[in-house]
């Protein structure tokens, strides 16, 4: 057994950590985060140089042929740095959904697009307050003439104001299909927004909307998007064990330093166990984040241990972050400090794809 | 990454597996099944103990020339894994776990030679004297004396918490040889070849369990000769934190707790919710089942990557992390073994708790073990460092992981 990471990804994630310290500390993130466009060209086309738009798909497809670990390396650090641009977005969603597609698609053309960074892919695929679970989902499709005829609200779809190309899920004659939608087609209506920890997305209506056939990327796609939900899953989750790890040393740094009573608070027990369970809290999620790392890879990750990932992230990263901002008292209320950020992605990441609630309930339910 | 053990891990846990299929008796797998506690029935686990000697494998963590198994760090967490899975009363820590790792690292080649068959053998039972009634979390306050006469001590004082005792023959137990300077210096480590010293005394203590696993030790003027001591002289604090590093790492709680969990949904299989359905059916225990379950394989994990030789383990704060984990874990899992039999736990079954007893428990083995192990599990947040002393250990490395 091995749960550590390879020299290669370990070079990897030191490029990227060092990338990010250079390029991206938190005053340039917020300037790009306040910015317009709400992310970064520039900071996206180096990403496309360092490989890493092309690392999570197949070197058939003309990716790199990464593995989720090599994934994990790079997303705690985004995580980290509270990376404002569409990686989950378009590279472990929409472009992942993408590369379910058939060569010589449409969709595959995309694909070659996202992997080089010219194209930006979004999954429009949760609906109304959440969708924890594929089975819930009510758009819906319908054949018409050669083509579909696609109806339905999509919300929280992350990048989809950003996105040049949307993979859509539908039902289609009741099963689940994905569909590679340009969003400036007749009948779909985007409203973007910023989301409280810094990303865009958007809610996007589709009425009645006409698609060519070449548009499906898969019909009866369940368990292949399963698939896709699942290592997106593991994308988010390493990116708020990242932010976990970054609060957990900023508060253990404030606590040391901040006198009150003419000494460091980090001396008050009260203070110190609060420390003590944060870094319990941290040593869980990450320990089960590398460990659900190598199942995936290993192609054994059962539901019941996805659920368990997404459940304790979201449980334990909450409570890490609310111990965070306690223990910064009135700074760690600000929107100046990193702190208050990088709570707000870990919450938002525990909202995206079904909370801790339904995940540790699914623990349970699954025998 | 790598999360196989590799295929001749799995010839050895095969090898395992077959002998713990068939090598403990009845009553063996009785005390198992009736185990409430860290510390097995005395008589049983003390038989197991001396089967597993006969097969070479009673100290799997002990060095080879001393009676070890030479195992791999891996091949240790299989053996633990297999031997928990099953259900089997854990060897009683004090001998194999504590003194005789000590002896081994820091003992003279006398007291090796004299100590350490005995307790790989099964033969003795060593009670572990560290605890007074005014010394637990703060145990470098401890108050015992011992004075030096001739080539003897004089010890006068007490030791509480003392586990077993009255099943002891031998003591490994800290002293105040001075008192003078600062409260860790000043602490002797002594081992005191019997019991039943002139002057010695065990009272064991009923637990709230019901049953008399600790025990309080008095001393009064008792002589024992000072070839026991291990370490010079006043340096006994020293000796005694060496002793806790072989508390750490490379173990494997996760599946007892595990085993838990099944036996916690197996109950809830039958155990009306009140809300119409079973428990098991109930959206409130799947929510409470579910977040244990997630808490002790976030356990499990953090165990494996402990074995696997990933930093997590040098972290200084790993003893205490691990620590705390299983304890509180343990409590968690025993507290919802009580609810998830109900009613059924309440019936005081002492006697048809020991093994070999004429009377026929009232329900199932469960309903029988639930309440004890709750009201015992209690003690596992208190002993071997409280986990607030625990917490305040773990609060001093944060921010220095790796």
């Amino acid at each position: 057994m091995d749960f550590t990471f390879s020299d290669e990804q370990q070079m990897l994630r030191d490029s990227v950590s060092a990338f990010l310290l250079k390029n991206y500390d938190f005053d340039r993130r917020n300037a790009i985060v306040r910015s317009d466009a709400g992310w970064s060209r520039e900071v996206w086309q180096q990403f496309a140089k360092l490989g890493l738009l092309a690392l999570p798909f197949a070197e058939d497809r003309g990716g790199l042929g990464g593995s989720m670990a090599d994934l994990v390396a790079i997303a705690e650090p985004f995580g980290a740095h509270l990376l404002a641009e569409h990686y989950t977005a378009s590279a472990m969603l929409g472009g992942a959904a993408l590369a379910l597609a058939g060569d010589g698609s449409p969709a595959a053309g995309w694909l070659d697009k996202v992997i080089t960074g010219e194209a930006i892919a979004a999954l429009a695929y949760e609906e109304g307050p959440g969708t924890p679970d594929p089975s819930l989902i009510q758009a819906v499709v319908e054949r018409q003439g050669s083509g579909f005829s696609l109806s339905g609200e999509k919300r929280m779809v992350l990048g989809g104001g950003d996105a040049d190309v949307l993979v859509v899920v539908a039902r289609l004659e009741g099963a689940l299909a994905l569909f590679a939608v340009e969003p400036a087609v007749q009948g779909i209506t985007i409203r973007p927004y910023a989301t409280i920890d810094g990303r865009r997305a958007a809610n996007i209506a589709f009425d009645t909307v006409a698609i060519p056939a070449e548009a499906l990327i898969l019909a009866d796609a369940g368990d292949a998007l399963r698939g896709v939900l699942d290592r997106a899953i593991l994308a988010l989750c390493a990116e708020s064990v990242g932010a976990m790890g970054a609060l957990l040393r900023q508060t253990a740094e404030y606590a040391a330093t901040r006198k009150q009573f003419g000494v460091p608070i980090a001396t008050f027990q009260a203070v110190a166990h609060r420390l003590a369970d944060m870094k319990i809290a941290y040593t869980k999620a990450r320990a089960t984040l590398l460990y659900t790392t190598a199942l995936i890879d290993t192609g054994r990750a059962t539901p019941k241990d996805i659920a368990i990932l997404k459940g304790q992230t979201g449980k334990l990263g909450r409570a890490l972050g609310e111990a965070a901002i306690q223990t910064h008292g009135g700074v760690g209320m600000t929107d100046e400090l990193s702190v208050s950020h990088l709570h707000k992605r870990i919450l938002a990441n525990d909202a995206l794809l079904g909370n801790a609630e339904y995940h540790l309930r699914k623990v349970g339910v699954l025998a | 990454m790598n999360i196989d053990f590799g295929s001749e891990l799995e010839t050895f846990r095969a090898e395992v597996c077959a002998f713990l299929d068939t090598a403990p008796t009845p009553a063996i797998r009785e005390a198992g099944r009736k185990l409430t506690s860290v510390f097995a029935q005395f008589d049983q686990v003390m038989e197991w103990h001396r089967i597993l000697y006969h097969q070479g494998w009673s100290a799997p963590h002990w060095p080879k020339e001393h009676g070890g198994t030479g195992w791999s760090v891996e091949q240790k967490y299989i053996f633990a894994e297999e031997y928990r899975k099953r259900d089997l009363p854990p060897l009683l820590p004090q001998g194999v776990g504590m003194v005789g790792p000590l002896l081994i690292d820091i003992g003279t080649e006398e007291q090796k030679a004299k100590y350490l068959p005995g307790i790989l053998k099964g033969e003795d039972f060593w009670a572990q004297g560290y605890s007074e009634p005014n010394s637990g979390s703060d145990l470098a306050s401890l108050q015992c004396r011992a004075v030096a006469d001739g080539d003897d001590y004089i010890i006068n004082g007490s030791k509480i918490w003392t586990t077993y005792a009255h099943h002891a023959n031998r003591m490994f137990m800290l002293v105040r040889t001075d008192s003078s300077g600062k409260k860790q210096q000043g602490i002797t480590f002594l081992l005191l070849d019997r019991m039943d010293y002139p002057g010695m005394t065990v009272r064991p203590i009923i637990g709230l369990d019901g049953f008399p696993e600790q025990c309080e030790v008095f001393f009064e003027d008792v002589r024992v000769p000072q070839s026991g001591r291990v370490g010079a002289e006043n340096d006994g604090w020293s000796v005694a934190k060496h002793l806790l590093k072989h508390e750490r790492g490379g173990g494997a709680q996760s599946p007892t707790l595990k085993r838990g969990l099944e036996r916690i949904r197996e109950a809830a299989q039958t155990t009306p919710s009140g809300f119409g359905t079973m428990l098991a059916e109930d959206p409130v225990f799947q929510r409470d089942i579910g977040e244990l379950e997630a808490d002790i394989a976030s356990f499990e994990h953090f165990e494996k990557l402990a074995v696997s030789g990933h930093p997590v383990a040098a972290d200084p704060a790993y003893p205490s992390i691990n620590k705390t984990m299983n304890s509180e874990l343990t409590q968690r899992v025993t507290v919802m073994l009580t609810q998830a039999v109900g009613n059924e736990a309440l019936p005081l079954q002492l006697e048809a708790l020991r093994v070999g007893a004429n009377v026929e428990p009232l329900g199932s083995d469960l309903d029988l073990i639930a309440m004890p192990w709750y009201l015992n599990s209690r003690a596992t947040t208190i002993y071997a460092g409280s986990n607030e002393v625990q917490r305040d250990l773990i609060a001093r490395t944060v921010g220095r992981e790796g």
